[in-house]
């Protein structure tokens, strides 16, 4: 399936909604390239289920929109429902039902349904067909369940927490046949998950949420680029330091920071005496966000441009 | 969506299968029976040569052949039956899919959950209208030579004829639908929609066994001993025609104060009870129609 690159997969302008008198998600914007991998990381409650309901179909924002291709999701209607796959956490299936009876489901309610694809699957994974669901293992239902997600051919695939509840192996396996569904068709995946390293190695857009607010977002290649750890003397004031604080930890000697700030800035601050600098790794930059307290969308907007600014 | 309401229901459409074929073999065991000892205590004869009005004793004979627990079971099992099937039915529908999480599944499909809804609610109250209707049919039958000499202005034979037995099905069902979008648990839903129709079901069934409320009066001369034996278990009625359902008798002077249900009311007495059946399971239906639609805002 392809799909002109110039528009986005996923783009969110001021997505929000409201649960009675608490905001679940609030303010988010962002905008995903086709073909990406999303990691959508978070602590819980965060708004990352809420992220992926509104981004399939299955909740209706409170205000803004997220569209999928250019196309505003619309909740429960035929349109938005047949353009994102949706793996829900614990990969719901019906329990009573055999692989096929399952695969008939799917086939029943989804017009694109790829009777081949499922089946090939199924054989490449050893799954028979005639098994009931809930004599397979945790990790053959995950598998089940991603394969009623792929063969629904959406150009988006949004997973959540995919791999929760699976064993180290059936991870892996699991995780493989995401990235190359993917690679394979051009597929945008979008996947909440706590598993930070999981993330590191697959994905290349990240997307970070806490207190129901969009924290960072960008490629991940810009985001470390545009971040790095600073170690400076003890005290030194976040005004003396380059660009934005995210983090900061105080040792007895020094102290350590996330800073969001070009490499240039970096490197000339780097240089004075008792500084040293190194490159932000991937789990720094999300668990110094996922520190921070929630920021407003004014301040939001600027560790964005803080981020984008460097990636020019 | 026919297959697949087909596949997620097919337990329940057994198990209503194997309650039909029950009622089915005793319907039709009891009204070969009837017809048989009907017929053997020369009813038929009486009844078109006097109308009814010479056939007390034969017809009291008769009806003492069903007393003895042989039509019992039967009209007990009649009496829970559509509460039971109808939350049987109804409650896992939404219940189960919530209390599992499939409801993700369900409704991520390319097909919107009030399509998906509107497909199940359609099939599965068409499958129980047509269970109904059929349970209804056999058991008109099976009770017809009873009903030809008796009353069918009240229970049991009021709750399994006409349209009170199906009506009283799709209330339960609705009631238990409602109840699963509720409490988003399989079992809870059942027992909670069978208790909710107990309401309705009380309320239909006070109403025409304890609280007849279409009766009318009629002043009808009497003498002598007649008038001392009147009552409102006199049989034939005391109105002189089989079917009306006395509800009381006075005596003042040389008339009997009659009040009664004549038994052509029982057409509009099965609308008025059916309808309150029908109208529950409509508020009940729509409600879940209405909270399952606003889930996504």
């Amino acid at each position: 399936m392809t799909h002109q690159s110039s528009v986005p997969a996923l783009a969110a302008e001021g997505l929000g909604k409201r649960y009675g008198h608490a905001w679940g998600l609030r303010d988010c914007t962002f905008s995903v390239p086709a073909g990406s991998i999303v990691g959508l990381v978070g602590p819980n409650g965060a708004g990352k289920t809420t992220l992926l309901a509104l981004t399939v179909g299955l909740l209706a924002p409170t205000e803004g929109e997220i569209s999928v291709f250019g196309s505003p999701s619309r909740a429960n209607t035929a349109d938005t429902l047949a353009r994102v796959s949706y793996l829900a956490q614990d990969h719901p299936l019906y329990r009573g039902f055999t692989v096929a009876d399952m695969f008939r489901f799917g086939r029943s309610l989804n017009p694109s349904w790829d009777s081949g694809l499922a089946e090939a699957r199924m054989a490449s994974l050893g799954i028979p067909l005639r098994a009931k669901v809930k004599a397979l293992s945790g990790g053959q239902q995950a598998q089940v369940a991603l394969t009623m997600a792929l063969a629904k051919r959406a150009p988006v695939l949004a997973l959540d927490e995919p791999v929760a509840s699976l064993d180290p192996l059936a991870r892996l396996d699991f995780m493989r046949d995401v990235v190359a569904a993917s690679a394979e068709t051009g597929l945008t995946v979008i996947m909440a998950s706590h598993v930070i390293a999981e993330l590191e190695r697959l994905c290349d857009w990240l997307l970070v949420v806490a207190g129901g607010r969009l924290q960072l977002t960008g490629a991940v290649d810009d985001l470390l680029a545009g971040h790095a750890v600073l170690t400076v003397p003890r005290r030194t004031p976040d005004g003396d330091v380059p660009g934005s604080t995210i983090d900061r930890t105080d040792s007895e000697r020094h102290s350590t920071l996330l800073v969001a700030a070009n490499p240039e800035q970096v490197a000339v601050a780097a240089s004075q005496p008792g500084w040293a600098a190194e490159p932000a790794g991937f789990e720094q930059l999300v668990l110094g966000y996922l520190r921070r307290p929630p920021v407003t969308m004014a301040m939001a907007g600027q560790a964005r441009t803080a981020g984008t600014a460097v990636a020019s | 969506m026919i297959w697949v309401t087909w596949r997620q229901h097919r337990v329940q459409a057994f198990a209503m299968l194997a309650v039909f074929a029950f009622i089915a073999i005793y319907g039709v065991a009891l009204g070969v029976w009837a017809r048989s000892a009907f017929n053997a205590d020369g009813l038929p004869a009486c009844l078109a040569h006097s109308g009814g009005a010479d056939c007390g004793a034969t017809i009291t004979s008769f009806f003492s052949r069903f007393n003895r627990g042989a039509t019992l079971p039967l009209t007990l099992l009649l009496f829970v039956i559509p509460g039971f099937l109808g939350a049987v039915v109804g409650g896992p529908l939404l219940g189960a899919e919530l209390e599992r999480g499939t409801w993700q599944l369900a409704w991520s499909q390319t097909v919107p959950r009030g399509r998906w809804l509107a497909a199940k609610l359609g099939l599965v109250s068409t499958a129980l209208v047509v269970f109904g209707a059929s349970i209804t049919a056999i058991m008109t039958w099976a009770w017809g030579p009873l009903d030809a000499v008796s009353i069918r202005l009240q229970p049991p034979p009021f709750n399994f004829e006409g349209i009170s037995l199906t009506c009283a099905l799709l209330c339960a069902f609705g009631l238990a639908l409602l109840a699963g979008l509720l409490l988003r648990n399989t079992i809870g839903a059942m027992v909670a929609g069978y208790f909710a129709w107990e309401v309705p079901f009380v309320v239909g069934t006070l109403l025409t066994g304890p609280l007849q409320f279409m009766t009318t009066t009629v002043r009808i001369p009497c003498a002598g001993a007649a008038c001392a034996a009147a009552s409102t278990n006199s049989t034939p009625p005391v109105t002189g025609h089989l079917g009306d359902f006395v509800t009381s008798v006075v005596r003042s002077g040389n008339e009997l104060i009659v009040s009664y249900v004549p038994a052509d009311r029982f057409w509009p007495m099965q609308f008025l009870v059916g309808g309150m059946y029908l109208a529950v399971a409509v508020v009940a239906i729509g409600t879940a129609v209405w909270l399952l639609h606003r889930r996504t805002t």
